[in-house]
Protein backbone atom coordinates (compact mmCIF):
# COMPACT_ATOMS: atom_id res chain seq x y z
CA UNK A 1 0.00 0.00 0.00
CA UNK A 2 2.75 2.54 1.06
CA UNK A 3 4.41 1.85 -2.21
CA UNK A 4 1.67 3.40 -4.36
CA UNK A 5 1.59 6.60 -2.25
CA UNK A 6 4.97 7.58 -1.46
CA UNK A 7 5.48 7.93 -5.01
CA UNK A 8 1.96 9.24 -5.69
CA UNK A 9 3.56 13.10 -6.08
CA UNK A 10 7.04 13.44 -5.17
CA UNK A 11 9.08 11.65 -8.84
CA UNK A 12 11.76 13.78 -9.09
CA UNK A 13 13.55 15.29 -11.89
CA UNK A 14 11.88 14.43 -15.66
CA UNK A 15 12.81 12.03 -17.70
CA UNK A 16 13.94 14.51 -20.00
CA UNK A 17 16.36 16.24 -16.95
CA UNK A 18 17.84 12.79 -16.19
CA UNK A 19 18.46 12.14 -19.46
CA UNK A 20 20.61 14.95 -20.76
CA UNK A 21 22.23 14.80 -17.07
CA UNK A 22 23.14 11.31 -17.49
CA UNK A 23 23.88 11.82 -21.09
CA UNK A 24 26.44 14.98 -19.92
CA UNK A 25 28.07 12.71 -17.54
CA UNK A 26 28.73 9.90 -20.07
CA UNK A 27 30.45 11.94 -22.88
CA UNK A 28 32.51 13.59 -19.85
CA UNK A 29 33.38 9.42 -19.02
CA UNK A 30 34.16 8.72 -22.43
CA UNK A 31 35.94 12.06 -22.99
CA UNK A 32 37.87 11.63 -19.70
CA UNK A 33 38.59 7.54 -20.92
CA UNK A 34 39.69 8.32 -25.08
CA UNK A 35 41.79 11.73 -24.28
CA UNK A 36 43.10 11.07 -21.25
CA UNK A 37 42.84 7.30 -20.40
CA UNK A 38 41.94 8.85 -16.64
CA UNK A 39 39.78 5.69 -15.85
CA UNK A 40 42.52 2.88 -15.62
CA UNK A 41 41.54 2.11 -12.28
CA UNK A 42 37.77 2.01 -12.35
CA UNK A 43 38.15 -0.29 -15.43
CA UNK A 44 40.84 -2.42 -13.36
CA UNK A 45 38.53 -2.70 -10.34
CA UNK A 46 35.52 -3.70 -12.03
CA UNK A 47 37.63 -6.56 -14.64
CA UNK A 48 38.94 -8.04 -11.35
CA UNK A 49 34.96 -8.57 -10.19
CA UNK A 50 34.16 -9.65 -13.71
CA UNK A 51 37.17 -12.10 -15.34
CA UNK A 52 36.36 -14.23 -13.01
CA UNK A 53 33.30 -14.75 -14.39
CA UNK A 54 34.27 -15.21 -17.52
CA UNK A 55 36.49 -17.24 -17.10
CA UNK A 56 33.85 -19.70 -15.70
CA UNK A 57 31.72 -18.77 -18.95
CA UNK A 58 34.68 -19.86 -20.93
CA UNK A 59 35.27 -23.20 -19.31
CA UNK A 60 32.96 -25.14 -21.23
CA UNK A 61 34.18 -24.51 -24.70
CA UNK A 62 37.72 -25.07 -23.28
CA UNK A 63 36.78 -28.25 -21.65
CA UNK A 64 35.18 -29.11 -24.01
CA UNK A 65 37.82 -29.11 -26.93
CA UNK A 66 40.27 -30.59 -24.37
CA UNK A 67 38.15 -33.66 -24.48
CA UNK A 68 38.57 -33.13 -28.55
CA UNK A 69 41.79 -33.37 -28.40
CA UNK A 70 41.82 -36.33 -26.02
CA UNK A 71 40.26 -38.56 -28.40
CA UNK A 72 41.67 -36.97 -32.01
CA UNK A 73 42.23 -40.12 -33.27
CA UNK A 74 45.52 -41.94 -32.69
CA UNK A 75 46.63 -42.00 -36.64
CA UNK A 76 46.24 -38.06 -36.86
CA UNK A 77 48.78 -38.00 -33.49
CA UNK A 78 51.39 -40.30 -34.94
CA UNK A 79 51.05 -37.97 -38.12
CA UNK A 80 51.26 -34.87 -36.58
CA UNK A 81 54.16 -35.98 -33.95
CA UNK A 82 56.19 -36.89 -36.93
CA UNK A 83 55.78 -33.63 -39.05
CA UNK A 84 56.72 -32.26 -35.67
CA UNK A 85 59.59 -34.55 -35.22
CA UNK A 86 61.08 -33.66 -39.30
CA UNK A 87 60.27 -29.52 -38.67
CA UNK A 88 62.31 -29.82 -35.57
CA UNK A 89 65.23 -31.49 -37.17
CA UNK A 90 65.58 -29.17 -39.83
CA UNK A 91 64.90 -26.40 -37.18
CA UNK A 92 67.81 -27.48 -34.74
CA UNK A 93 70.02 -26.73 -38.00
CA UNK A 94 68.94 -23.28 -38.55
CA UNK A 95 68.88 -22.45 -34.79
CA UNK A 96 72.14 -23.05 -34.11
CA UNK A 97 72.91 -21.35 -37.36
CA UNK A 98 70.91 -18.60 -35.50
CA UNK A 99 72.52 -18.27 -32.45
CA UNK A 100 75.94 -17.72 -33.98
CA UNK A 101 74.76 -15.52 -35.86
CA UNK A 102 73.15 -13.64 -33.35
CA UNK A 103 75.86 -13.56 -31.19
CA UNK A 104 77.79 -12.41 -34.17
CA UNK A 105 75.50 -9.69 -34.49
CA UNK A 106 75.55 -8.71 -31.18
CA UNK A 107 79.38 -8.29 -30.96
CA UNK A 108 79.65 -6.06 -34.28
CA UNK A 109 76.47 -4.28 -32.75
CA UNK A 110 78.40 -3.70 -29.61
CA UNK A 111 81.28 -2.39 -31.22
CA UNK A 112 78.94 0.29 -32.91
CA UNK A 113 77.65 1.38 -29.11
CA UNK A 114 74.43 -0.05 -30.75
CA UNK A 115 72.16 -2.33 -28.16
CA UNK A 116 70.15 -5.58 -28.94
CA UNK A 117 67.35 -5.53 -30.84
CA UNK A 118 66.84 -9.90 -30.72
CA UNK A 119 64.96 -11.06 -28.04
CA UNK A 120 64.12 -14.42 -26.96
CA UNK A 121 62.82 -14.60 -23.09
CA UNK A 122 59.28 -15.39 -22.92
CA UNK A 123 56.06 -17.31 -21.40
CA UNK A 124 53.50 -18.97 -23.09
CA UNK A 125 50.17 -17.87 -22.90
CA UNK A 126 46.77 -19.39 -24.03
CA UNK A 127 43.95 -18.04 -25.92
CA UNK A 128 41.42 -17.65 -23.84
CA UNK A 129 38.61 -15.90 -26.38
CA UNK A 130 38.12 -13.05 -28.92
CA UNK A 131 37.32 -9.77 -27.02
CA UNK A 132 33.68 -8.85 -27.47
CA UNK A 133 34.47 -6.08 -29.02
CA UNK A 134 33.24 -6.40 -32.96
CA UNK A 135 34.53 -2.87 -33.93
CA UNK A 136 37.88 -3.86 -32.58
CA UNK A 137 40.24 -6.73 -33.37
CA UNK A 138 41.58 -7.93 -29.76
CA UNK A 139 41.70 -11.13 -28.17
CA UNK A 140 42.43 -12.52 -24.46
CA UNK A 141 45.14 -14.72 -23.05
CA UNK A 142 45.15 -16.25 -19.96
CA UNK A 143 48.12 -14.50 -18.37
CA UNK A 144 48.42 -10.85 -16.55
CA UNK A 145 50.26 -8.77 -14.37
CA UNK A 146 50.22 -11.84 -11.79
CA UNK A 147 52.68 -13.54 -14.33
CA UNK A 148 54.44 -10.52 -15.15
CA UNK A 149 52.80 -9.39 -18.08
CA UNK A 150 52.81 -5.41 -19.15
CA UNK A 151 50.68 -3.67 -21.45
CA UNK A 152 53.03 -3.00 -24.99
CA UNK A 153 54.96 -6.51 -24.96
CA UNK A 154 55.36 -8.25 -28.12
CA UNK A 155 53.09 -11.66 -28.58
CA UNK A 156 54.09 -14.02 -31.32
CA UNK A 157 52.76 -17.43 -32.40
CA UNK A 158 54.14 -20.00 -34.15
CA UNK A 159 54.57 -18.66 -37.55
CA UNK A 160 54.82 -14.93 -36.49
CA UNK A 161 54.24 -11.51 -34.95
CA UNK A 162 50.04 -11.83 -33.46
CA UNK A 163 50.18 -8.02 -31.75
CA UNK A 164 50.99 -6.53 -28.68
CA UNK A 165 49.82 -6.48 -25.05
CA UNK A 166 47.49 -3.56 -25.08
CA UNK A 167 45.61 -3.88 -21.35
CA UNK A 168 46.77 -6.33 -18.91
CA UNK A 169 44.17 -7.29 -15.53
CA UNK A 170 45.38 -9.66 -12.97
CA UNK A 171 44.51 -12.77 -14.41
CA UNK A 172 43.79 -12.31 -18.17
CA UNK A 173 45.21 -9.40 -20.72
CA UNK A 174 44.45 -7.81 -23.72
CA UNK A 175 46.57 -8.89 -27.08
CA UNK A 176 45.77 -6.11 -30.03
CA UNK A 177 45.95 -7.63 -33.22
CA UNK A 178 48.55 -6.45 -36.09
CA UNK A 179 45.29 -6.07 -38.08
CA UNK A 180 43.32 -3.46 -35.78
CA UNK A 181 42.84 -0.58 -37.90
CA UNK A 182 45.93 1.97 -37.51
CA UNK A 183 47.74 -0.68 -35.24
CA UNK A 184 51.08 -0.34 -36.58
CA UNK A 185 54.57 -2.27 -36.66
CA UNK A 186 58.02 -1.17 -37.91
CA UNK A 187 59.28 -4.14 -40.28
CA UNK A 188 61.43 -4.33 -42.93
CA UNK A 189 61.53 -6.12 -46.67
CA UNK A 190 64.01 -9.82 -45.78
CA UNK A 191 65.45 -9.33 -49.37
CA UNK A 192 66.66 -5.99 -49.16
CA UNK A 193 66.41 -4.72 -45.91
CA UNK A 194 63.92 -1.66 -47.14
CA UNK A 195 61.89 -0.11 -44.07
CA UNK A 196 58.35 0.33 -43.78
CA UNK A 197 55.51 -0.13 -41.56
CA UNK A 198 52.98 -2.79 -41.89
CA UNK A 199 49.62 -0.82 -40.45
CA UNK A 200 46.11 -2.85 -39.71
CA UNK A 201 43.16 -2.53 -42.04
CA UNK A 202 40.55 -3.40 -39.49
CA UNK A 203 40.02 -6.56 -41.20
CA UNK A 204 41.15 -10.28 -39.99
CA UNK A 205 43.87 -11.23 -43.00
CA UNK A 206 44.81 -7.85 -44.04
CA UNK A 207 47.23 -5.11 -43.64
CA UNK A 208 48.67 -2.22 -45.60
CA UNK A 209 51.80 -0.81 -45.92
CA UNK A 210 51.74 2.72 -46.75
CA UNK A 211 54.42 5.55 -47.82
CA UNK A 212 56.42 3.17 -49.96
CA UNK A 213 57.69 5.32 -53.00
CA UNK A 214 56.27 4.21 -56.16
CA UNK A 215 60.21 3.75 -56.93
CA UNK A 216 60.97 1.12 -54.22
CA UNK A 217 62.04 -2.01 -54.94
CA UNK A 218 59.29 -4.29 -53.16
CA UNK A 219 57.37 -6.94 -54.55
CA UNK A 220 54.50 -9.31 -54.57
CA UNK A 221 56.14 -12.47 -52.43
CA UNK A 222 58.22 -9.96 -49.95
CA UNK A 223 58.38 -11.36 -46.31
CA UNK A 224 57.91 -8.49 -44.12
CA UNK A 225 59.80 -8.93 -40.67
CA UNK A 226 60.28 -6.76 -37.84
CA UNK A 227 62.80 -4.17 -37.77
CA UNK A 228 62.90 -3.92 -34.18
CA UNK A 229 63.77 -0.26 -34.40
CA UNK A 230 60.67 0.83 -32.48
CA UNK A 231 61.85 -0.82 -29.08
CA UNK A 232 58.84 -3.01 -28.89
CA UNK A 233 58.59 -5.87 -30.97
CA UNK A 234 62.01 -7.36 -31.16
CA UNK A 235 64.08 -7.59 -34.58
CA UNK A 236 63.48 -10.43 -36.91
CA UNK A 237 59.89 -12.07 -36.55
CA UNK A 238 57.76 -12.52 -39.58
CA UNK A 239 54.78 -10.22 -39.78
CA UNK A 240 53.50 -10.15 -43.13
CA UNK A 241 53.93 -11.40 -47.07
CA UNK A 242 53.23 -9.15 -49.66
CA UNK A 243 50.04 -9.43 -51.44
CA UNK A 244 49.50 -7.22 -54.02
CA UNK A 245 51.34 -4.06 -55.42
CA UNK A 246 49.67 -1.50 -56.98
CA UNK A 247 51.67 1.73 -58.46
CA UNK A 248 49.70 3.72 -59.65
CA UNK A 249 51.60 6.54 -61.29
CA UNK A 250 48.41 9.59 -60.51
CA UNK A 251 49.50 8.61 -56.28
CA UNK A 252 52.71 9.62 -54.87
CA UNK A 253 52.91 6.49 -53.30
CA UNK A 254 52.28 2.48 -54.15
CA UNK A 255 49.20 0.56 -52.72
CA UNK A 256 50.88 -2.34 -50.90
CA UNK A 257 48.92 -5.27 -49.18
CA UNK A 258 50.10 -8.16 -47.09
CA UNK A 259 48.51 -11.21 -45.48
CA UNK A 260 49.43 -11.42 -41.96
CA UNK A 261 51.36 -14.90 -41.53
CA UNK A 262 49.94 -15.05 -37.73
CA UNK A 263 46.50 -15.86 -37.01
CA UNK A 264 44.93 -15.45 -34.02
CA UNK A 265 42.07 -18.01 -34.71
CA UNK A 266 44.00 -21.19 -35.90
CA UNK A 267 46.32 -20.87 -32.63
CA UNK A 268 45.64 -21.40 -29.13
CA UNK A 269 49.04 -20.67 -27.73
CA UNK A 270 50.91 -17.72 -28.06
CA UNK A 271 53.97 -16.78 -26.56
CA UNK A 272 54.32 -13.56 -24.82
CA UNK A 273 57.79 -11.53 -24.87
CA UNK A 274 58.80 -10.23 -20.95
CA UNK A 275 61.79 -8.21 -21.72
CA UNK A 276 60.78 -5.18 -21.46
CA UNK A 277 63.10 -2.72 -23.34
CA UNK A 278 64.85 -4.08 -25.96
CA UNK A 279 67.44 -1.11 -26.45
CA UNK A 280 67.21 2.16 -25.83
CA UNK A 281 66.06 5.40 -28.18
CA UNK A 282 68.44 7.23 -29.73
CA UNK A 283 69.17 10.37 -27.75
CA UNK A 284 69.97 13.76 -28.70
CA UNK A 285 72.96 15.22 -27.26
CA UNK A 286 72.33 16.73 -24.38
CA UNK A 287 75.44 18.59 -22.82
CA UNK A 288 76.29 16.73 -19.73
CA UNK A 289 77.11 19.88 -17.45
CA UNK A 290 72.91 20.40 -17.49
CA UNK A 291 72.93 17.42 -15.36
CA UNK A 292 75.88 18.00 -12.72
CA UNK A 293 73.68 15.07 -10.27
CA UNK A 294 73.82 12.69 -13.13
CA UNK A 295 70.36 11.90 -11.92
CA UNK A 296 68.55 11.86 -15.16
CA UNK A 297 69.21 10.05 -18.20
CA UNK A 298 71.73 7.46 -18.37
CA UNK A 299 75.28 8.28 -19.85
CA UNK A 300 75.23 7.39 -23.95
CA UNK A 301 76.35 3.73 -24.72
CA UNK A 302 79.64 3.77 -26.28
CA UNK A 303 82.07 1.37 -26.73
CA UNK A 304 81.81 -2.58 -26.43
CA UNK A 305 80.97 -2.28 -22.71
CA UNK A 306 78.08 -0.33 -23.13
CA UNK A 307 75.58 -3.07 -24.24
CA UNK A 308 74.28 -5.37 -20.57
CA UNK A 309 74.20 -8.90 -20.99
CA UNK A 310 70.76 -9.75 -21.92
CA UNK A 311 70.76 -13.22 -22.87
CA UNK B 1 -9.25 -10.16 -11.40
CA UNK B 2 -7.28 -6.47 -11.63
CA UNK B 3 -8.94 -3.24 -10.53
CA UNK B 4 -8.23 -0.82 -12.85
CA UNK B 5 -7.60 2.04 -10.78
CA UNK B 6 -5.37 4.53 -12.82
CA UNK B 7 -7.20 6.63 -15.06
CA UNK B 8 -3.86 7.35 -17.42
CA UNK B 9 -3.02 4.19 -18.66
CA UNK B 10 -4.38 1.00 -18.91
CA UNK B 11 -1.70 -0.75 -16.70
CA UNK B 12 -2.43 -3.48 -14.90
CA UNK B 13 -2.15 -3.14 -10.80
CA UNK B 14 0.62 -5.37 -9.93
CA UNK B 15 2.62 -5.64 -7.01
CA UNK B 16 5.81 -4.89 -7.56
CA UNK B 17 8.62 -7.55 -8.47
CA UNK B 18 10.62 -8.83 -5.72
CA UNK B 19 13.87 -7.19 -5.78
CA UNK B 20 15.12 -11.14 -6.11
CA UNK B 21 13.82 -10.94 -9.39
CA UNK B 22 15.03 -7.87 -10.43
CA UNK B 23 18.29 -8.52 -9.43
CA UNK B 24 18.42 -12.31 -10.26
CA UNK B 25 17.61 -11.45 -13.98
CA UNK B 26 20.31 -8.51 -14.52
CA UNK B 27 22.77 -11.46 -13.66
CA UNK B 28 21.41 -13.51 -16.09
CA UNK B 29 21.46 -11.01 -18.78
CA UNK B 30 25.34 -10.27 -17.72
CA UNK B 31 25.88 -13.99 -17.58
CA UNK B 32 24.09 -14.21 -21.20
CA UNK B 33 26.15 -10.97 -22.36
CA UNK B 34 29.66 -12.44 -20.85
CA UNK B 35 29.76 -15.94 -22.84
CA UNK B 36 32.38 -16.04 -25.13
CA UNK B 37 30.43 -14.56 -28.27
CA UNK B 38 33.30 -14.17 -31.45
CA UNK B 39 33.23 -13.98 -35.10
CA UNK B 40 29.20 -13.79 -36.59
CA UNK B 41 27.36 -14.70 -33.51
CA UNK B 42 29.07 -11.56 -31.50
CA UNK B 43 27.39 -9.44 -34.50
CA UNK B 44 24.27 -10.71 -34.22
CA UNK B 45 23.62 -11.56 -30.79
CA UNK B 46 21.11 -9.06 -29.23
CA UNK B 47 22.01 -7.31 -25.99
CA UNK B 48 20.59 -9.35 -23.25
CA UNK B 49 21.60 -6.97 -20.26
CA UNK B 50 19.59 -3.75 -22.28
CA UNK B 51 16.28 -5.92 -23.03
CA UNK B 52 16.41 -6.98 -19.45
CA UNK B 53 16.65 -3.17 -18.88
CA UNK B 54 13.82 -2.72 -20.83
CA UNK B 55 11.69 -4.60 -19.54
CA UNK B 56 12.25 -3.29 -15.88
CA UNK B 57 12.31 0.18 -16.71
CA UNK B 58 8.48 -0.35 -18.62
CA UNK B 59 7.27 -2.93 -15.59
CA UNK B 60 9.50 -1.15 -12.39
CA UNK B 61 9.51 2.27 -13.71
CA UNK B 62 9.58 3.52 -9.98
CA UNK B 63 12.34 1.51 -9.28
CA UNK B 64 14.34 0.66 -12.38
CA UNK B 65 15.30 3.77 -14.21
CA UNK B 66 18.34 5.35 -15.98
CA UNK B 67 20.35 5.12 -13.00
CA UNK B 68 20.34 1.36 -13.49
CA UNK B 69 21.25 2.15 -17.48
CA UNK B 70 24.24 4.00 -16.47
CA UNK B 71 25.60 1.90 -14.02
CA UNK B 72 24.89 -1.54 -16.32
CA UNK B 73 26.42 0.38 -18.85
CA UNK B 74 29.67 1.42 -17.24
CA UNK B 75 29.89 -2.31 -16.24
CA UNK B 76 29.39 -3.79 -19.87
CA UNK B 77 31.72 -0.87 -20.86
CA UNK B 78 34.61 -2.63 -18.97
CA UNK B 79 33.59 -5.98 -19.41
CA UNK B 80 33.67 -5.48 -23.43
CA UNK B 81 36.66 -3.58 -23.22
CA UNK B 82 35.51 -0.73 -25.57
CA UNK B 83 35.13 2.57 -24.83
CA UNK B 84 34.11 4.00 -21.01
CA UNK B 85 30.58 5.54 -21.40
CA UNK B 86 30.10 4.06 -24.67
CA UNK B 87 27.37 1.66 -23.34
CA UNK B 88 26.33 4.06 -20.37
CA UNK B 89 25.10 6.38 -23.12
CA UNK B 90 23.39 4.00 -25.10
CA UNK B 91 21.45 2.43 -22.22
CA UNK B 92 20.55 5.31 -20.38
CA UNK B 93 18.87 6.52 -23.93
CA UNK B 94 17.10 3.42 -24.34
CA UNK B 95 15.47 3.89 -21.10
CA UNK B 96 14.91 7.18 -21.62
CA UNK B 97 12.80 6.00 -24.84
CA UNK B 98 10.82 3.40 -22.97
CA UNK B 99 10.01 5.70 -20.05
CA UNK B 100 8.58 7.72 -23.04
CA UNK B 101 6.26 4.96 -24.55
CA UNK B 102 5.90 3.29 -21.54
CA UNK B 103 2.30 3.90 -21.02
CA UNK B 104 1.27 3.43 -24.82
CA UNK B 105 3.41 0.13 -24.52
CA UNK B 106 0.79 -1.18 -21.60
CA UNK B 107 -2.20 -1.07 -24.16
CA UNK B 108 -0.57 -3.20 -26.90
CA UNK B 109 -0.41 -6.62 -27.36
CA UNK B 110 3.04 -8.13 -26.41
CA UNK B 111 4.04 -9.12 -30.69
CA UNK B 112 2.98 -4.99 -30.96
CA UNK B 113 5.28 -4.18 -28.13
CA UNK B 114 8.11 -6.73 -29.26
CA UNK B 115 8.24 -3.74 -32.44
CA UNK B 116 8.54 -0.79 -30.13
CA UNK B 117 11.62 -2.81 -28.41
CA UNK B 118 13.13 -3.60 -31.63
CA UNK B 119 13.20 0.20 -32.80
CA UNK B 120 14.58 1.05 -29.16
CA UNK B 121 17.07 -1.82 -29.20
CA UNK B 122 18.40 -0.56 -32.72
CA UNK B 123 18.04 3.51 -31.59
CA UNK B 124 20.88 1.63 -28.76
CA UNK B 125 22.69 0.05 -31.39
CA UNK B 126 22.88 3.30 -33.70
CA UNK B 127 24.56 5.29 -30.94
CA UNK B 128 27.10 2.23 -30.29
CA UNK B 129 28.34 2.52 -33.97
CA UNK B 130 28.33 6.29 -34.57
CA UNK B 131 30.42 6.47 -31.19
CA UNK B 132 32.72 3.42 -32.32
CA UNK B 133 32.96 5.37 -35.60
CA UNK B 134 33.14 9.01 -34.36
CA UNK B 135 36.84 7.81 -33.24
CA UNK B 136 37.64 6.31 -36.41
CA UNK B 137 37.04 2.39 -36.22
CA UNK B 138 35.78 0.56 -39.31
CA UNK B 139 31.79 -0.88 -39.81
CA UNK B 140 32.35 -4.71 -38.61
CA UNK B 141 29.24 -5.13 -41.13
CA UNK B 142 25.60 -4.96 -41.25
CA UNK B 143 25.00 -8.45 -39.97
CA UNK B 144 24.93 -6.00 -36.85
CA UNK B 145 21.33 -4.66 -37.89
CA UNK B 146 20.21 -8.44 -37.63
CA UNK B 147 20.93 -7.97 -33.47
CA UNK B 148 17.80 -5.79 -32.70
CA UNK B 149 15.63 -7.47 -34.69
CA UNK B 150 16.43 -10.98 -32.58
CA UNK B 151 16.14 -8.67 -29.52
CA UNK B 152 11.98 -7.46 -30.74
CA UNK B 153 11.65 -11.88 -31.29
CA UNK B 154 13.39 -12.42 -28.16
CA UNK B 155 10.82 -9.75 -26.24
CA UNK B 156 7.48 -12.04 -26.58
CA UNK B 157 9.87 -14.82 -24.59
CA UNK B 158 11.06 -12.77 -22.07
CA UNK B 159 7.81 -11.42 -21.22
CA UNK B 160 6.79 -14.66 -21.05
CA UNK B 161 9.14 -15.57 -18.44
CA UNK B 162 9.66 -12.57 -16.64
CA UNK B 163 5.50 -12.81 -15.35
CA UNK B 164 6.04 -16.37 -14.26
CA UNK B 165 6.83 -15.74 -10.61
CA UNK B 166 4.59 -12.68 -10.73
CA UNK B 167 1.64 -14.54 -11.56
CA UNK B 168 1.51 -16.82 -8.53
CA UNK B 169 2.43 -13.75 -6.23
CA UNK B 170 -0.88 -11.68 -7.82
CA UNK B 171 -2.48 -15.54 -6.84
CA UNK B 172 -1.06 -14.80 -3.21
CA UNK B 173 -2.28 -11.34 -3.19
CA UNK B 174 -6.03 -12.77 -4.34
CA UNK B 175 -5.89 -14.93 -1.47
CA UNK B 176 -5.42 -12.56 1.21
CA UNK B 177 -7.85 -10.19 -0.29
Amino acid sequence: MSVYQENFFTRGPSPLARVVFFAIVSIGVMIADHRFQALGWMRSVVSAMISPIETALAWPGQASRAVGLYFAGQHQLVEENRTLKTELLELAAARAQADQLKSENRQLLALRGEGDRFADQGQIAEIVRDARNPFARKIIIDRGSRHGIAAGRAVIDGAGVVGQVTAVGLMTSEVTLTTEKDHSVPVMVVRNGLRALAVGAGREGTLEVPFIPLGADIQVGDMLVTSGIDGTYPAGLAVATVSAVDKNPADSFARIVAVPVASASSHRRVKVFTQAELHDYPRPDVPEAADPGGKSGKPPRRGPAAPEARK
Amino acid sequence: MHMDLSPASREPMRPPAPAKLVIGSFAAGLLLNLLPWSGWALLVKPDFVLMVLIYWAMHESRNVGQGWGFVLGLIMDVADSVLLGQHALAYVGAVYLTQLVRLRLFQLSVLEQALHIGLILAVAQGVNVLLNLSVGRDFPGFLLALSPVLGAALWPPLHFIAIQPRLRQRDVVTLMR
